[in-house]
């Protein structure tokens, strides 16, 4: 691109087709959606089949989460080197993860001190609360639709036992957070292929 | 009547990277390099020719040992830019105002 005069419509259209660039370039790879589905699953699936078949498998699953945070930051800090430019939502959103984060933990220590069955409620509606916000700010439908499948399932399991709570909690790692990877990955690849 | 165009807007490459910089928070001179498929020199200019209007901010640092460039847009710069796009409307638009 030179530096020369141009006619308004050429102005338009570049404006146009600079603002479509930098909105293509804010590409999540899904990476830590998916992990954190995956891991959710799993580890609801496990304490379903605890309670099912009545075994113990001598330690808390859930651990998982904090050993998987470490992953996590090392890739979020990887892609925040890699990176070229700074979105305008990026802060925000890093707050909101942040928030959720801080709010599973202190419910999950809460469960542990009280042994309170009765907040998996609470838990899965706060799995909504980030995930409909990343949709709504990127305009990212499947999480949209991801976060408000946690609140409809967490209504849902008001009437439910712990037992089949656990099951709810592992559709909630889907829809909310491996579904919506998926389809972020795969995006990503898409578009890696059409810069090759 | 017509509003004048902004000169220092109403350039290809300085245009360019202004809406670039408009739809992020930050950006490095690579990224703007790559966006706008210009030469470096050129591109160097004109982000000063920007910056001397006092439309973006531009901070030279060091990221893993390599100079880096970063380039934001100020607040006189975003409302040169809203000004710019009213007047192309209205170009656009003659009877519309």
């Amino acid at each position: 691109m030179k530096e020369q005069q141009f006619s308004t419509e050429e102005s338009l259209q570049l404006i146009g087709e600079m603002i479509g660039k930098a909105k293509r370039s804010y590409v999540s790879k899904g990476i830590a959606s998916i992990v954190w589905g995956v891991l959710i699953i799993f580890c609801s699936i496990v304490t379903w089949g605890q309670i099912e078949f009545k075994i113990d498998i001598g330690f808390d699953i859930w651990l998982l989460l904090l050993l998987a945070l470490l992953p996590q930051v090392y890739f979020a800090v990887k892609e925040k080197r890699g990176k070229k430019f700074i979105g305008h939502d990026e802060e925000t959103m890093h707050y909101v993860w942040i928030s959720f984060t801080v709010c599973i933990f202190i419910t999950s220590f809460y469960n542990s001190r009280w042994g309170g069955e009765s907040s998996t409620t609470l838990i899965m509606m706060l799995y909504g609360i980030p995930t409909f916000i990343t949709g709504g700010i990127f305009k990212f439908k499947p999480m949209i639709i991801g976060g408000m499948t946690c609140w409809v399932i967490s209504i849902f399991s008001i009437y439910t036992p712990f037992k089949t709570d656990m099951l709810l909690m592992a559709a909630c790692g889907l829809f909310a957070w491996l579904i919506p990877g998926i389809i972020l990955w795969k995006r990503y690849k898409k578009q890696q292929q059409v810069h090759v | 009547m017509f509003k004048d165009l902004d000169p220092i807007l109403h350039s290809q490459l300085r245009l360019a990277v202004i809406s670039l910089l408009i739809s992020v928070k930050e950006a490095e001179f690579t990224f703007l390099k790559e966006k706008t498929n210009s030469t470096a020199g050129n591109l160097s200019v004109q982000i000063n020719k920007l910056k001397d209007a006092g439309y973006i901010e531009v901070v030279k640092q060091f990221k893993d040992n390599y100079p880096q460039t970063v380039c934001k847009i100020s607040a006189k710069g975003i409302e040169a830019f809203e000004v710019y796009v009213n007047a192309l409307k209205s170009y656009m638009n003659p009877g519309g105002e």
